[in-house]
């Protein structure tokens, strides 16, 4: 489909064709309607005057010019008598070159007192004298350059006015879909409860409030899927918390070590249900946006000392080496809980996404008002093509699908880093992964 | 220990009063905040563990209205994961801790006797001198001395350290040195308080003497006095 720029610039270049070409044809019709009045007005007139005087005769012929010229009737019409020679014989104007027989155009630069344009016959008056009459085809002076101003004024004035309503026209629709955008831009930051504007009537207000249905259908889908993740994982924990206690109980009391072992494993699994079960709630809860209120200036360099001062005790014991660069604070409005556990996740999914003896390094900078707190490494790295899988829900690569984690983690990085307005940007550290959560700062 | 469970979910109440039961406590539930209430008045409970969610009268209401009447036993708030909120208005009633339902049995036995604990104390927040066994921590100088040598620890190790001595002789889960050390509300995926109580223990051990840390698995950790 053509954009509605193209389609505006389209509609007034033809516009202005069909206007231009109107106003043209108008113009020259009305001249040429006034040159052929003329013309028979010469026509009648210099046939009247020859046929009161004898063909030949100069005098005659020149008397006559004498009396026409003092007629009201005649008295605009310009005469004069030549002979074969071409010598002036008389009149009552004076043509200055020589004009070809029959009707021709005068313009000023023939310089006839008195006539800035006008038509003019030349006609055998016997004996080879030659009568040339001459009339004025605008009757004021500058007629015709003022019939053009007139012309390129009026249609002027409508080109403008079509332009200008075009130009609001288009601007109008520009407001009615920027609204649109925004909404739809608002509900992809998670404002689920944003609405475009419906103002007044007609098709917009009707288009806006279609919108706006479809977007409460949305919303109420939306959380009915959450409530369903929500509850299922609510409801479970409960039973599953039972067969954990269950399971501890016989532990205590095992037979023999292998069954002690089984058992343990089976306790192990049961957490590791727990986690998946609490990662879930715990988006849930980001998502709602119930914890906003909840937003206190946060030092990201303290969250990040905290992160790595816990994990340094992990990360030696499985050979890793863990760095921290940040010297300056960098404080963002946000929930230093949520900060905190997406920091973990992070320095987490290095640990176990790396072999021994990597480097996992977590930074804090500022850059024009926006804080990063980026984890890198010079692991494997995750390919372009799968960085969106990695932080869809439960989107495991196939390369870590044996390994530990419940897939949850970068999803869960992915919510906190929406919810403070912030994002999360997974890209290559060559060799390694980085993954930049920036936060907007105030 | 004498304890009042008020829960509405009859199942789990039961569940808990079982497994508590086990641990040698005597157990009382009420199903109503007004029963809890009147329960309180009759008999010479220890402390109660509380469910936040209950009909007609809920969780907050009810110490609330213990504290309006003089009660001064702990109160242990239970709650659903994934709703803050609910903990923070717990808390300014009057609730002295609280766990996300549901929780094993031995965390809440080891909040509560932690609780008893503390009342036995005057205010512990001051600048005195913790002292468990050969340790001495001072919070106010930012300071620890182990048989009068001085160790030189992290952060969170003396937060850790500060923590335990503060309740030595009581066992502390990990999720209360979650909330107490780190201050988070979560649980991350690695077992960052055991490998913290690895680093401490090891720094504590330098310094020479017997491991002063106990561990209780399933349950948590204990200062020995």
């Amino acid at each position: 489909m053509a954009s509605l720029r193209r389609l505006t610039v389209v509609f007034l270049s033809a516009f202005g064709v069909a206007t231009a070409t109107t106003g043209y044809a108008t113009f020259y019709a009305s001249r040429q309607a006034i040159v052929q009045l003329v013309d028979r007005r010469i026509a009648t007139t210099s046939s009247a005057l020859l046929s009161e005087a004898p063909a030949g005769d100069a005098t005659a012929i020149l008397a006559r010019i004498d009396a026409f010229s003092r007629r009201r009737e005649s008295g605009d019409i310009g005469f004069e008598l030549r002979d074969a020679a071409g010598r002036r014989l008389g009149g009552n104007v004076t043509v200055t070159r020589a004009l070809p027989a029959g009707f021709s155009t005068l313009r000023i630069s023939d310089r006839i007192a008195g006539l800035s344009a006008g038509r003019v016959q030349v006609r055998d008056a016997g004996r080879g004298l030659r009568l040339v009459t001459a009339i004025e085809t605008e009757p004021i002076d500058g007629l015709a350059s003022a019939r053009r101003r007139y012309a390129l004024t009026g249609f002027g004035v409508i080109a403008l006015i079509v332009v200008a309503g075009t130009v609001a026209f288009s601007i109008l629709v520009r407001r009615r879909i920027q609204e649109v955008r925004a909404t739809a831009e608002a509900i992809i930051d998670g404002d689920l409860a944003r609405r475009v504007p419906v103002e007044g009537g007609g098709v917009f207000a009707e288009q806006a409030a279609t919108f706006n249905r479809m977007l409460d259908r949305i919303a109420a889908l939306v959380e009915g899927i959450r409530n369903v993740g929500g509850d299922v994982a609510h409801d479970l924990r409960t039973p599953l918390a039972r067969l954990r206690s269950r399971l501890a109980r016989i532990v205590a009391s095992a037979p023999d070590a292998a069954t002690e072992q089984e058992l343990e494993a089976a306790l192990a699994q049961c957490d590791e249900i727990m986690a998946i079960f609490a990662a879930i709630l715990r988006i849930a809860e980001i998502e709602s946006g119930d914890r906003a209120v909840a937003f206190v200036p946060v030092d990201l360099t303290a969250v990040a000392q905290d992160v790595t001062e816990t994990m340094a005790t992990v990360a030696e014991e499985s050979g890793h080496h863990l760095e921290i660069h940040a010297a300056m604070p960098a404080v963002v409005d946000g929930d230093r809980q949520l900060i905190a556990q997406a920091a973990f996740n992070l320095v987490e999914n290095a640990l176990r996404h790396t072999p021994p003896g990597s480097t996992v390094r977590l930074s804090v900078t500022e850059v024009d008002g926006t804080a990063l707190l980026e984890v890198s490494d010079d692991g494997p790295g995750i390919a372009p093509a799968d960085r969106n899988t990695a932080r869809r829900r439960f989107g495991r690569l196939d390369a870590s699908r044996n390994r530990d984690g419940h897939g949850l983690g970068l999803t869960l990085v992915d919510a906190v880093a929406r919810f403070h307005r912030g994002t999360l940007d997974l890209g290559d550290a060559a060799p390694g992964l980085v993954a930049t959560l920036r936060f907007p700062q105030r | 220990m004498n304890l009042l469970i008020v829960e509405d979910d009859e199942g789990y109440a039961e569940a808990l009063r079982l497994e508590l039961g086990a641990l040698d406590h005597r157990i009382s539930v009420a199903t109503t905040g007004p029963a809890a209430l009147t329960a309180v008045e009759q008999d010479d409970f220890d402390a109660i563990i509380l469910d936040r969610m209950l009909p007609a009268m809920d969780g907050a209401g009810v110490v609330r209205r213990l504290r309006e009447r003089g009660h001064r036993l702990p109160v242990l708030m239970l709650t659903a994961l994934g709703r803050s909120a609910e903990k923070v208005d717990g808390l300014e009633a009057g609730a002295d801790d609280y766990v996300v339902k549901p929780t094993p049995a031995t965390e809440i036995d080891a909040r509560l006797r932690a609780l008893l604990r503390a009342r036995g104390w005057a205010d512990d927040s001051g600048d005195d001198t913790l002292r468990a066994g050969d340790i001495l921590v001072s919070p106010g100088q930012h300071r620890a001395w182990r048989d009068g040598r001085v160790l030189d620890l992290a952060k969170l190790e003396f937060g850790l350290l500060t923590e335990l001595a503060r309740h030595a002789g009581s066992f502390l889960t990990r999720a209360m040195l979650i909330e107490r050390v780190w201050g988070y509300d979560f649980e991350p995926t690695t077992n960052i308080v055991d490998a913290q109580v690895r680093s401490l223990r090891r720094k504590l051990m330098a310094v020479g003497g017997d491991d002063p840390i106990v561990t209780k698995r399933g349950v948590g950790y204990m200062l020995r006095t």
